[in-house]
């Protein structure tokens, strides 16, 4: 379903001279499973993601979705995903109900079709209330709520989740972990990245722990635990990125490990 | 790209803007109400406006005083002749008076009651007879002007009036005696003003005066004699108005002001949206949505385009409309000044549509490189200091539509619109193709812009990096690669740009404004420090600071062997096609009547000088300069923009910039593609070199074919033509040169063409590349420069 091998980004930067955001990431993901990607901030996971969603192009690698290309078609890869972070708010000058038709058209789902669809989507999702408010009025749940809309309208086998529970109180973010583990009983693809272990361990089945551009383990989370004899996950990982930081002290410049450009 | 999404995303950015409230204001209200605001506060303003008097100070005018007041009254038509006779214990005629009351004699205005605007201060006189003035009065006005305590002074001599009165006795003594009489000449009265605009206005005023009144002193002496007054006008010209309803001075005016009035409100109504479209959608977090959409970048730039064009044109419609509404209300009383032709609401609505094109993509371009809101407001000015030339070019007297001009974007596009207005439409319709077509072309290239801005990574998500000049060179130094980046090939062409420019300046002697060098020594002395220090050196020193190979930067590889005897035909072959262009190009855009002569003046200086010293200087030295800085270090750097013909076409540009004179850039412009192409093709800088080499040889040695060799052989009859300004290549000639390069440039074609990894990486793109090997290769490629 989604095959990342040896994926690389670079790119220049003032303050750290050129830095390399990946540094060849590869893992891959099947329909029915959520693979997260665990790592602290400016570990890459944006970067990648948003590769993934073919915002940013990879500099070397090769990145398919669903069997096409990320790089030379773009557009049926987008029509595969349904990309969602803490970077894709909502329009403030349109309601609920608009802002989900216009991706939904983007999508090219027929008239009937679509409005069949919403009517079930905003039942499922309980918000039949942000029907008709304008983003600008709504709460930082509702906006969640039409985010995952927006990103599922057009029924795509694969989903990309970016840090969506960053910034959300207990009860939205309770909510929406709750709507990511239905959509992979669904049978969908997803990938979900976060820092905050007790999501991953809730809900992962493989997870691959980012540091630094780079995937320092992978697999199902048991399969971890028993690899380092580690039962923590926050143990686990503090272990692994500890051993690393070691192993290759961060240079001053040269590498970095901040931040993909524009973060929110 | 589908019509579809495009419509998708033009409706939902037409009702996002809709719903703002601040648009719909600006776009809708603002006008309707600026224009009969500001008629109103004009018309205000006007009945506040009144003249004020000028302050002046008089000095030694106590004998053109009108002895009392009562002839102040004194009616205009009678005070030719001094009005009164009561000191007739002088035989002599008085002069004319010049102050009456205190004031200015109203008999010296047009309008009386102008006498008003000049309040007039005696400086303190001693008693008729005695030494009237005190020698240093004329020193002291000078003070107290210049200390402002007036506004201007008027100084008499002390002997003014009794030379004029013994100027006048002499031509009476003249007519009497028949004989030549000493001219006495009568000392100059002098106004002293300063530069403040009271001042200026007070001297209008006076010398007026002093006119008016000099004039009746002449009437006077004339009358004296028994002359006509009409003597000194016999007759006058007068001026009639001959044009028809369709060209009355309304129709100039409304023709000058309203294509200015669509540009400005056409560009002013496209930014505001554009920067809302953009940098708004980045600052709102909603791009990143959208881009991750099935939406392509083309058609994401071209929704927008709409809606912002859309916006741009209703903007210019409603201000134009309220314009003309106010204009007319406010202006209507005028003499000769009537509505707008109405016909000119169809050619405005016409221009409209590419013209806010234009503009559009413009601003959505600079508006996707902001950052944010904020930041694009920065944007403003300079997209107006770069378009106002362009629509103020047009307003200058005297600037004409022709095809030099028609063939400037903007400019082109007002011109025609005036012609068009004034009625010439059929005039007009002569430019019409080309206008039309330059129009098209750069509306086409800014939206190629606009959509390149949207491909861009570092446009769409640069970070806001705090702007620190220590980790910017530290990153110059350390991050240095095998040849230069975009931005370091830009920094050198505008390095040499302003210190060519500065150089011209400064060599100019002070002496004379536009210095031209004058002998071959001064050419070649311009010339050697214009190619060694200002093009040479910089490229020179910035590849050793800014890339860490200097081979592979200036190209020093060897080219397939070939080429360099090809280059050199190429050269040969495609000379008389040049030579040609250069002459259209100057009968298009003929040189100013300063230089014109000054390159006379310096293509005779290098006709004189020995062959091998010119060569030495007009041709050696520019193909090694000038190569290894644009070829080299600049064309390098472009190739990293991932388009070869891209950096070959902006290294050309910035060639023929350096060129400094119009004509001679535009060629120079379209050699240095040429050159750019092959150095390009063989990857190496020597064909580029020999082409220049022999074109410049080529340019400086033909026109001292001697005559001889004509009469002697058939063959140089059939090459050249020697016609009254020189020679001329034959046609066939011309032709035949054409096709050779042309087979030339096919086989430079076929060479290898050593890429660069962003070429590498965008044609596998656009080959919809086989991942497996291709990606692989160019991973290495890239990877073979990793940072330190």
């Amino acid at each position: 379903m989604i095959h990342v091998d040896g994926l690389v980004k670079h790119y220049t930067d003032l303050r750290h001279g050129h830095v390399v955001a990946l540094g060849g990431i590869s893992f891959h993901a099947r329909p029915g499973q959520i693979y997260g990607l665990l790592g602290p901030n400016g570990a890459g996971k944006t970067t990648a993601l948003r590769i993934l969603s073919t915002v940013l192009r990879p500099t070397a690698g090769t990145v398919t979705i669903s069997g096409f290309d990320v790089l030379t078609q773009p557009s049926q890869v987008r029509h595969q995903i349904g990309f969602m972070s803490a970077n894709t708010a909502v329009y403030d000058r349109m309601t609920g109900w608009e802002m989900v038709e216009y991706f939904g058209r983007l999508h090219r789902i027929p008239p009937d079709e679509l409005a069949e669809r919403m009517e079930q989507l905003f039942e499922r999702l309980k918000m039949n209330d942000t029907r008709d408010v304008l983003g600008a009025k709504m709460s930082t749940g509702m906006k969640q709520k039409v985010s995952i809309a927006r990103a599922v309208v057009h029924d795509p086998p694969v989903l990309i989740f970016d840090e969506a529970t960053a910034g959300l109180d207990v009860l939205v973010a309770r909510a929406l972990l709750n709507t990511v583990a239905e959509l992979r009983d669904h049978g969908k693809c997803i990938i979900f990245s976060t820092h905050i272990m007790r999501e991953a361990e809730k809900l992962c089945d493989r997870v691959a722990i980012v540091h630094r551009g780079k995937i320092l383990a992978e697999g199902p989370l048991e399969e971890l635990r028993d690899r380092h004899h580690e039962r923590d996950l926050e143990e686990l990982f503090f272990q692994l990125i500890s051993q690393h930081d070691k192993a290759h002290p961060p240079a001053a410049r040269g590498f970095a490990a901040q931040p993909a450009p524009q973060r929110a | 790209m589908s019509f579809s999404n495009i419509k998708l995303i033009l409706f939902r950015e037409i009702r996002d803007q809709a719903r703002d409230r601040r648009t719909l204001f600006m776009v809708f209200v603002l006008p309707l109400l600026l224009y009969p605001l500001l008629g109103m506060t004009f018309l205000q303003v006007m009945q506040f406006r009144r003249e004020k008097p000028s302050q002046i100070l008089v000095v030694g005018a106590g004998e053109l005083t009108s002895p009392d007041g009562d002839t102040g009254s004194a009616d205009a038509a009678e005070a030719e002749a001094p009005p009164d006779a009561s000191e007739d214990d002088e035989l002599e005629p008085r002069l004319p008076p010049l102050v009456e009351n205190d004031r200015f004699s109203r008999a010296l205005f047009v309008d009386p009651e102008k006498a008003k605007l000049m309040t007039l201060h005696f400086a303190p006189t001693e008693p008729r007879g005695g030494a009237r003035q005190v020698p240093d009065q004329l020193a002291e006005a000078r003070r107290a002007v210049q200390a402002g305590e007036y506004d201007a002074a008027l100084y008499f001599p002390a002997d003014f009036t009794d030379r004029l009165q013994t100027f006048r006795r002499t031509l009476e003594q003249r007519r009497e005696r028949g004989a030549q009489a000493v001219q006495d000449e009568v000392p100059f009265p002098q106004i002293l003003t300063t530069a403040t605009e009271k001042s200026q206005i007070a001297a209008v005023r006076l010398n007026d005066v002093g006119m008016a009144w000099r004039e009746q002193v002449v009437v006077s002496i004339l009358k004296a004699r028994g002359v006509p007054e009409t003597v000194i006008a016999p007759f006058r010209f007068e001026q009639h108005d001959v044009a028809d309803s369709t060209t009355y001075q309304g129709v100039l005016f409304w023709s000058k002001i309203l294509p200015v009035l669509l540009l400005i409100w056409a560009l002013t109504g496209a930014f505001y949206p554009a920067i809302d479209l953009c940098a708004g959608e980045k600052e709102r977090g909603t791009l990143e949505t959208l881009l991750s959409s099935p939406a392509e970048r083309s058609e994401i730039v071209l929704g927008k385009l709409l809606t912002v064009m859309l916006f741009s044109m209703i903007t210019a419609v409603l201000n134009l409309v309220s314009v003309a509404v106010t204009g007319l209300l406010v202006l209507q009383h005028q003499p000769n000044f009537g509505p707008p032709p109405p016909m000119a609401a169809v050619w405005l609505a016409i221009a409209l549509v590419p013209v806010a094109a234009l503009f559009s993509a413009l601003c959505l371009a600079l508006a996707a490189f902001a950052r944010s809101s904020k930041e694009g407001q920065y944007y403003l000015m300079p997209l107006l200091m770069i378009t106002m030339p362009l629509v103020v070019l047009p307003m200058m007297p005297g600037v004409e539509l022709n095809l030099g001009n028609s063939l400037i974007p903007v400019t082109g596009l007002v011109l025609l619109l005036r012609t068009v207005l004034q009625g010439a439409s059929w005039e007009a319709l002569q430019f019409l193709p080309v206008v039309v077509g330059v129009t098209l072309i750069a509306c086409l290239l800014a939206i190629r812009w606009a959509i390149d801005q949207f491909n861009s990574e570092s446009v769409l998500f640069h970070a806001s990096d705090r702007l620190a000049m220590g980790y910017w060179l530290r990153h110059l130094w350390q991050d240095r690669r095998p040849t230069p980046n975009v931005a370091a090939a830009v920094f050198c062409g505008v390095v040499i740009l302003m210190v060519n420019f500065y150089m011209n300046v400064a060599l100019k002697r002070p002496e004379m404004a536009l210095k031209w060098p004058e002998t071959f020594g001064d050419v070649a002395q311009t010339a050697l420090v214009t190619q060694l220090v200002v093009i040479l050196t910089p490229a020179l020193l910035m590849t050793i600071v800014l890339t860490n190979s200097p081979r592979q930067t200036l190209l020093l590889r060897r080219p397939p062997w070939r080429a360099v005897p090809a280059a050199a035909l190429l050269a040969a072959a495609l000379h008389p096609a040049v030579t040609v262009l250069q002459s259209l190009v100057v009968q298009l855009y003929p040189y100013s009547d300063q230089s014109e002569p000054a390159l006379r003046r310096i293509q005779a200086a290098i006709n004189g000088a020995p062959l091998w010293q010119v060569i030495l200087v007009i041709a050696v030295t520019p193909a090694i300069c000038e190569e290894l800085a644009f070829r080299g270090f600049i064309l390098s750097g472009f190739r990293h923009l991932g388009h070869k013909w891209r950096a070959i076409i902006y290294s050309a540009l910035f060639f023929g910039l350096t060129h400094m004179i119009l004509q001679q850039s535009l060629i120079v412009c379209l050699v240095g593609t040429v050159v750019g192409y092959l150095a390009v093709q063989s990857g190496s800088l020597l064909p580029g070199m020999i082409y220049h080499l022999i074109h410049n040889t080529l340019a400086v040695s033909v026109g001292r074919i001697p005559a001889a060799w004509f009469d002697r052989w058939p063959a140089v009859r059939a090459w050249m033509n020697r016609t009254e300004q020189g020679l001329e290549y034959s046609w066939s000639m011309i032709i035949a040169g054409g096709l050779i390069a042309l087979l030339i440039l096919l086989w430079f074609r076929r060479l290898s063409c050593p890429k660069s990894a962003e070429e590498e990486f965008q044609e596998a793109i656009d080959r919809g590349l086989n991942p497996e090997t291709e990606y692989a290769k160019m991973a290495v490629q890239l990877e073979q420069a990793p940072p330190a």
